[in-house]
């Protein structure tokens, strides 16, 4: 018997460039070719409400496609495609739920940093959201204490 | 238009769903209740910011800079008023509304600079007065500079029935805009129209000619 995990197809990366994204992304390739599915990459930039949100930053666009184009390298590295999108919100945890109702996806693979901004691991506001609020089944990679894992 | 909402109870929530029915507004609600928050952008999406309206940080991380309208519908007034007016002096909001609780700061807020104070008891009263045969003079609303929209039914016995609107001895700085025939007509008022028994005219008028204007329209021969 297969679980959820194993059948996911369509799945949702939101990337910012982090190795744990990067990782979730790999992840979410090698699940998702073999069910035949698509891969989402987004990348959110957060837009402050001093200003519209429709507003043009291009430094920050250049630098998500930058990160999307790194990520387009690791999925054809896993023999998959993806679809990459940049995306501009308020809040991107909002966005990632969002996005996952709009594609409606069976996931969302989501990378986080080992944090501990306090002396104790924090998820951080958008996992925290995305764990909350995301009506599919949410993956959390999170990176090896201390750093990257060799 | 970019409309920020002060206070997420549930004038706040209805304002903002009712404004955000109409696409060219982008909408903003400022709200300290956690609770409230989380209701809200369930049920209207990402357009919630937890914080007090009150405070200038806040303010700024709202975009109160760039805000075509602020609107102050907290259930206190003091809180309404602070947020108005640092919207008006310290970021150039231009138009601020304020809901009013106590009918009593209704002055107040409008010597301040508030540009439209609304007051639901004031609402509530004029709709039931409207209804009391014995009031003859009910208030409509409030406009800016000191100015009532208020509204008079002409009775049977009143001095003015028959008499052209030029012949009238209004009060200073009192404007008849419409009257309303009693069969619901609308009639633009010129300097000849003739008042008729029953008929309802919609006046601007200072609040402190209130009373002088109901004894005009009202008093009888």
């Amino acid at each position: 018997m297969e679980h959820p995990t194993q059948l996911a197809q369509d799945i949702l990366v939101p990337v910012d460039g982090n190795p744990s994204a990067f990782d979730a992304l790999a992840l979410a390739c090698t699940i998702s070719r073999r069910n035949k599915g698509t891969v989402y990459a987004v990348y959110i930039i957060e837009v402050a409400r001093t200003m519209a949100l429709d507003i043009e930053l291009d430094a920050d666009a250049r630098g998500a496609e930058t990160i999307l184009q790194q990520a387009e390298q690791i999925a054809g590295e896993a023999d998959c495609k993806i679809e990459g999108e940049i995306l501009q919100a308020r809040d991107a945890g909002h966005a990632i739920v969002d996005e996952s109702i709009e594609r409606g996806v069976s996931a969302i693979y989501l990378g986080v940093d080992y944090k501990m901004p306090l002396g104790e691991f924090e998820l951080g506001e958008t996992a925290n959201y995305v764990m909350d609020h995301a009506p599919c089944q949410v993956i959390l990679v999170r990176e090896a204490a201390g750093g990257v894992a060799e | 238009m970019y409309v920020i909402i002060v206070g997420g109870g549930k004038v706040g929530y209805y304002l903002a769903k009712e404004l955000l029915a109409e696409p060219q507004h982008e909408v903003l609600i400022i709200e300290q209740n956690a609770d409230k928050c989380e209701r809200i952008a369930e049920e209207l999406g990402d357009i919630v910011l937890r914080g007090d309206g009150c405070e200038a940080a806040t303010m700024e991380i709202a975009g109160f800079g760039r805000a075509d309208m602020v609107i102050a519908v907290t259930g206190d007034d003091e809180d309404n008023l602070v947020s108005c007016q640092v919207a008006k002096v310290k970021f150039n909001v231009p138009r601020t509304v304020a809901r009013i609780n106590n009918p009593k700061n209704q002055e107040i807020f409008q010597r301040l600079g508030i540009d439209v104070t609304v007051s639901a008891t004031v609402a509530i009263l004029a709709q039931i007065e409207q209804e009391l045969p014995t009031h003859q003079m009910i208030p409509f609303l409030t406009l800016g500079g000191g100015l009532e929209l208020v509204a008079v039914k002409v009775p049977a016995e009143a001095q003015v029935v028959g008499s052209a609107i030029k012949d009238l001895l209004l009060p200073h700085e009192s404007l008849i805009v419409l009257l309303i025939s009693p069969d619901g007509a609308p009639r633009a008022p010129t300097p000849e129209t003739t008042i008729a028994i029953e008929d309802e005219i919609v006046a601007v008028t200072r609040r402190e000619n209130e009373d002088a204007l109901r004894a005009v329209l009202t008093s009888s021969a």
